[in-house]
C-alpha cells in the first residue's frame, strides 16, 4: 500500500510544483545568479527568471512597464519607469536583471534594472 | 482518495505540460523515423497485394507482372523522395504541401492542398487500421466476424495514445516500426535462402483464376496506380520538420533518405517473393498476401505469427502519422483562418487535442460506412496524396526560381521532374480509380475547399468589422449608465444587486418584476426607486423584450442599459445550473438583444453576508476587462467598465502565445487606451484556473470588496456562425458563477454582417 499511495502522490503532483522544480534546475545552470528565495531587500543581486506576468501602464505620469519573473523559488517584479516599450518582453521569456532590490507592497522589486533577455529553460 | 481521479487521468494521458516544455518533445532521428515513416513503411504490407488484386482480373498468368510493376513504383518512389529531400531543405520551418502551395501558388492552390490533405489524413487512419485488422484476422481467423468492432476499437486505442503527446508516441511507436522492418527483412532473407533450391510455394499457388479481362494497358496502369499506395506517407516528414531535433532540415532529409532505402528494398523484396512463391490473391481471400508468403516460407510456425503481429502493429501505428500530421495541419489552417479557431490551440498535453478527436471520429465513420473493407477504402485513397505531391513540388520550383540560392537550378530541376512525374501519376490514379470510388474524393475535395473558403471569408469579415473606424466606440462618461434589476424573488441577492447598482451611481435605476407579490415586497425594500411591473401573463421573454426596447428607444446611443440578474445559488455544484434552465436560456437570449448588457450578481448561499437584508454599497469594486486583442469589442467593454465607477480598472489577458503577448502590448500602447493592461501567464493553458487565482488575489467577499469581470463578446448575425467563435466567454462564466464576490457582465458587440 505504501508503494501505491506514493505512486498516486507522484502522479497527482501538481504541475505547478513540477514546473517550479524545472525552473530551479535552470537557475542552477546560469552563472552568478542568486535564487529569488535568497534575495533580500536593499542588497545588490543578479537574479533570473521566466516572465509570468507583464503589466503596462500607459497613464500619463504613471508610464511604466513591469515584468514579474519567477525562478521556482520566488518572484520579483522588474519595473521600468517612463514610456513603456515591448521590445522582446513576452511571456515565457527568460530575463536576467541586476540591481539593488527594493520592496513594493511586500513584493521584491527592481527599479529600472539592467536587463538581459535569454532563452527560457522551456525554449530552445 | 480525492487524488485518485487525477492520478487516473495522469496515467492515461500523462501530466499537463507547460508551453515551454515543447522543446523536450522534439524528436531525435531514431524516434522521428518511426513516428513519420510508419505510414510509408506500413503500406508495404498491402501495396503488393493491391497490385495482385488488379492483375488477378487478367487471370493467374498475369500475376507475374507484379514484379516489373513494383520496380516501376520503386522508381517513382525514388524520384519523389529525392525531390522531397530538396523540399525539406527549402522549408526548414516545416514545408508541408499546404505551406508550400499557399506561399508559392496562391490562395486557391493552398485551399486545394489543405482540403486534399485533411481528407487524406482521415483515409490514412481508416486504411491503415483496416489493413491492421486484416493482418490480425489472417493470424486468428476466428476473429473474422468481429472485424468491424475490432477495427474501431483499434482506432480508439491509437487515439488515446496520441492524446498523450508526441514524444511518448515516438518511443511507443519505435519498437513496432523497427520490429516490422526486421520481420520483413527476416522474411525476405529466409525466403531468398530457401529459394536457392527452388522456391517454396504458397498454399494458393495452384489455385487457378480465369481471366475476365486481357492484359490491357488500362489494366497495367490500374495495377500501377494501386501500387503507388507505397508512396503515401513520404509527405509526412516534410510536414513534420518542426518536430525534429536541430538541425531540423538536415535531420529530416537524412530520415527521408533512410526511409527511401528501407521502403524500396522491402517493396522490391516482398514483390519478388510474392511472385516466386506464386501467391494467388483475389478479392475476399482469407489470408493477406504477406500472410501467404510468410506461411510458404515459415509454415504455420512461430515466425509466421511474429510476422503477422509485427505487420498488424505497424499498420495500427501507421495511423499515428496522420494523428501527428492532421492536428498540426488543422492548426496551421486555423491560423490562416481556414478552419475554426478551436483547432488552433494545443490541449493540456501540448498536442492539438481537438484535431485528434475530430480525426478519430471521421476515420471511424469511414470504416463503419465501408464495413472495414480495405480494397474499397483504398479506392478513395491516393488522389489527395498525389495532388499535394504535385502542387508541393511545383510550388517549391517557384520558390527556387524566386530565391536563386546557390545551386538552385539543380534543386529546381529535381523538383520539376518530381512534380511532372507525380502529376502524370495523379491523372493515372484519377482515370483508373474514378469509377471504383475516387469520385467520392473528387466531389468531396471541392466541397471541403468551399467550406474552408467560407470560413476564411467569415473571419476576415469579422476582423474587418471589429477594426472598423466608423464603428469605433465613442468615449462615455459614468453618467451614461442606466440599470435595471430583474427580480423574480426577493432575497439576499436582490439587496446585494441594489447595493452594487447604487455604488455605480447610474443615471437611472429601475427594478422590474413580473410578479405582483414581488412588486409589493420591493416597495418596502427601496422607497426611492422606480419599481415597474411587467404586466401580462405567459412567458417572460416578450414582455421583457418590449420593456427593454421601449427603454432603449428613450436612451441615446452613448448610453448603456444594463440588466442585472440577481441569483441565490444553493451550492457550488454545477447541478445548480441544471436546476434553473430557464434563467440560462433567458441570459443566452438576452445576449442577442441589441444595446443591452447582462450582469450576473450571484450569491452563493453558504456565503456569510452581514448586510444580507440591506442594500449595502461595496467599498471597493475592481473592474477587470478580459481582452484577447485590441478591437472595437474590447474598446466598447472598456468604455462600459468606466461607467461603473470602479475603484480600479484594468484590462487583463491570459495565456496567449508568447509572440502574441508582445503584439498585444504593442497595439495596446498604440491605441493609447488610458488604462493599465496586464498579461498573465496561463502556463497550463487552463484559462479558468488562471483567472480564478488572479481574482482571488483581490480577496472579494461580495459585500465590501467586489470584483467585476467584464467580458467583451461579439455576437454574429447568423447563429450558424457562432460555432466558429470560441465559447471562451461561456467557459469563463461557468467558472465564475460560484465564486463569491464576483460579478460578471457581458458586453455584446453586435456584428452588422
Amino acid at each position: 500500500m505504501g508503494f501505491l499511495s506514493e505512486l498516486v502522490d507522484k502522479l497527482a503532483r501538481r504541475p505547478e510544483d513540477i514546473r517550479a522544480e524545472n525552473l530551479r534546475h535552470w537557475i542552477n545552470t546560469l552563472p552568478d545568479i542568486t535564487p529569488l528565495s535568497e534575495a533580500s531587500a536593499r542588497q545588490r543581486h543578479k537574479v533570473a527568471g521566466v516572465i509570468q506576468n507583464i503589466r503596462i501602464d500607459p497613464r500619463t505620469g504613471r508610464d511604466s512597464l513591469e515584468a514579474t519573473i519567477t525562478d521556482g523559488s520566488g518572484t520579483l517584479i522588474a519595473k521600468w519607469l517612463g514610456r513603456p516599450k515591448m521590445s522582446g518582453i513576452r511571456l515565457g521569456a527568460g530575463l536576467i536583471v541586476e540591481g539593488v532590490v527594493g520592496t513594493q507592497d511586500g513584493d521584491l522589486v527592481l527599479l529600472n534594472p539592467e536587463y538581459e533577455l535569454v532563452p527560457g529553460p522551456e525554449h530552445g | 482518495m480525492s487524488k485518485a481521479p487525477t492520478a487516473f487521468k495522469r496515467i492515461m494521458l500523462g501530466r499537463p505540460m507547460s508551453s515551454g516544455e515543447l522543446e523536450h518533445t522534439l524528436l531525435p532521428k531514431r524516434l522521428a523515423l518511426p513516428v513519420f515513416a510508419s505510414d510509408a513503411l506500413s503500406s508495404m504490407a498491402y501495396a503488393t497485394q493491391e497490385i495482385l488484386i488488379v492483375l488477378a482480373l487478367a487471370g493467374t498468368a498475369a500475376l507475374s507482372v507484379v514484379f516489373p510493376i513494383s520496380i516501376a513504383v520503386s522508381v517513382l518512389l525514388a524520384i519523389v523522395i529525392t525531390s522531397y529531400r530538396q523540399i525539406v531543405r527549402a522549408y526548414p520551418g516545416g514545408g508541408g504541401a499546404y505551406v508550400v502551395a499557399r506561399e508559392n501558388l496562391g490562395f486557391t492552390a493552398g485551399l486545394g492542398v489543405g482540403a486534399a490533405l485533411l481528407l487524406d489524413y482521415i483515409l490514412t487512419v481508416s486504411v491503415s487500421i483496416t489493413a491492421g485488422g486484416d493482418a490480425i484476422v489472417s493470424a486468428f481467423p476466428e476473429l473474422a466476424s468481429h472485424k468491424l468492432g475490432l477495427t474501431i476499437a483499434l482506432i480508439l486505442l491509437v487515439t488515446l495514445a496520441n492524446l498523450r503527446g508526441s514524444k511518448e508516441s515516438g518511443r511507443l511507436f519505435a519498437v513496432p516500426t523497427y520490429g516490422f522492418v526486421l520481420a520483413m527483412y527476416a522474411l525476405i532473407f529466409t525466403g531468398l535462402v530457401k529459394c536457392i533450391g527452388g522456391c517454396p510455394q504458397a498454399a494458393s499457388a495452384d489455385h487457378h483464376l480465369d481471366p475476365v479481362s486481357g492484359i490491357t494497358l488500362f489494366l497495367l496502369l490500374k495495377a500501377f496506380a494501386a501500387g503507388t499506395t507505397a508512396l503515401t506517407g513520404v509527405e509526412a516528414i516534410a510536414e513534420g520538420v518542426p518536430v525534429f531535433r536541430f538541425p531540423q532540415s538536415r535531420n529530416a532529409a537524412t530520415t527521408l533518405g533512410v526511409l527511401g532505402v528501407l521502403s524500396i528494398s522491402m517493396f522490391v523484396g516482398m514483390s519478388w517473393l510474392t511472385d516466386r512463391t506464386n501467391v494467388v490473391y483475389e478479392h475476399g481471400a482469407e489470408l493477406t498476401s504477406v500472410a501467404q508468403v510468410a506461411e510458404a516460407v515459415y509454415g504455420r510456425g512461430f515466425m509466421f505469427y511474429v510476422t503477422q503481429v509485427a505487420t498488424a502493429l505497424i499498420l495500427i501505428l501507421a495511423a499515428n502519422t496522420a494523428y501527428t500530421g492532421f492536428p498540426v495541419l488543422a492548426s496551421i489552417l486555423a491560423q490562416d483562418r481556414m478552419m475554426p479557431r478551436q483547432f488552433r490551440s494545443r490541449g493540456d498535453r501540448l498536442v492539438f487535442s481537438n484535431g485528434i478527436v475530430i480525426l478519430a471520429i471521421f476515420a471511424s465513420l469511414l470504416v463503419y460506412v465501408f464495413d472495414a473493407n480495405l480494397t474499397q477504402l483504398i479506392q478513395l485513397y491516393l488522389v489527395g496524396v498525389f495532388l499535394s505531391f504535385t502542387l508541393a513540388q511545383f510550388g517549391t520550383v517557384m520558390r527556387w526560381r524566386r530565391t536563386r540560392e546557390p545551386k538552385w537550378q539543380r534543386s529546381a530541376t529535381i523538383n520539376a521532374v518530381g512534380g511532372a512525374v507525380t502529376g502524370i501519376v495523379l491523372i493515372v490514379v484519377i482515370v483508373t480509380k474514378f469509377m471504383t470510388g475516387a469520385w467520392i474524393i473528387i466531389l468531396a475535395t471541392p466541397a471541403v475547399m468551399f467550406l474552408m473558403r467560407s470560413i476564411y471569408l467569415h473571419y476576415t469579415d469579422v476582423s474587418e468589422q471589429l477594426a472598423d473606424e466608423q464603428r469605433r466606440p465613442v468615449d462615455r462618461r459614468p453618467g451614461n449608465q442606466h440599470m435595471v434589476i430583474l427580480v423574480s424573488t426577493v432575497d439576499a441577492s436582490v439587496t446585494r444587486a441594489l447595493g452594487y447598482a447604487r455604488s455605480a451611481r447610474p443615471s437611472s435605476l429601475t427594478v422590474i418584476t413580473t410578479d405582483r407579490a414581488v412588486h409589493a415586497a420591493c416597495r418596502g425594500l427601496a422607497r426611492d426607486m422606480e419599481i415597474h411591473l411587467l404586466e401580462g401573463r405567459g412567458p417572460i421573454r416578450p414582455r421583457l423584450k418590449e420593456y427593454l426596447t421601449s427603454r432603449r428607444s428613450e436612451l441615446s446611443d452613448d448610453d448603456f442599459l444594463t440588466l442585472l440578474i440577481p441569483e441565490v445559488l444553493q451550492s457550488g455544484s454545477l447541478f445548480e445550473v441544471l436546476r434553473r434552465p430557464g434563467i440560462h436560456r433567458l441570459k443566452g437570449w438576452l445576449l442577442n438583444e441589441p444595446g443591452v448588457q447582462v450582469m450576473d450578481i450571484p450569491l452563493v448561499k453558504q456565503e456569510i453576508d452581514p448586510y444580507a437584508d440591506q442594500a449595502h454599497e461595496p467599498a471597493r469594486n475592481y473592474a477587470i476587462v478580459l481582452v484577447a486583442g485590441v478591437h472595437n469589442a474590447t474598446l466598447q467593454a472598456i468604455e462600459y467598465a468606466e461607467t461603473l465607477r470602479p475603484t480600479d480598472l484594468r484590462a487583463v489577458s491570459f495565456g496567449l502565445d508568447p509572440a502574441e503577448t508582445e503584439k498585444l502590448g504593442t497595439s495596446w500602447l498604440a491605441a493609447a487606451i488610458p488604462h493599465p493592461l496586464e498579461i498573465d501567464d496561463a502556463p497550463f493553458r487552463d484559462l479558468g484556473r488562471s483567472l480564478l487565482s488572479y481574482i482571488r488575489a483581490f480577496e472579494p467577499d461580495g459585500h465590501n470588496t467586489v470584483v467585476t469581470v467584464v467580458l467583451p463578446e461579439f455576437v454574429t448575425k447568423k447563429s450558424r456562425h457562432r460555432i466558429l467563435h470560441g465559447q471562451t466567454a461561456l467557459i469563463i462564466k461557468r467558472h465564475l458563477l460560484f465564486e463569491p464576490g464576483v460579478v460578471t457582465v457581458s458586453v455584446p458587440y453586435h456584428l452588422e454582417r
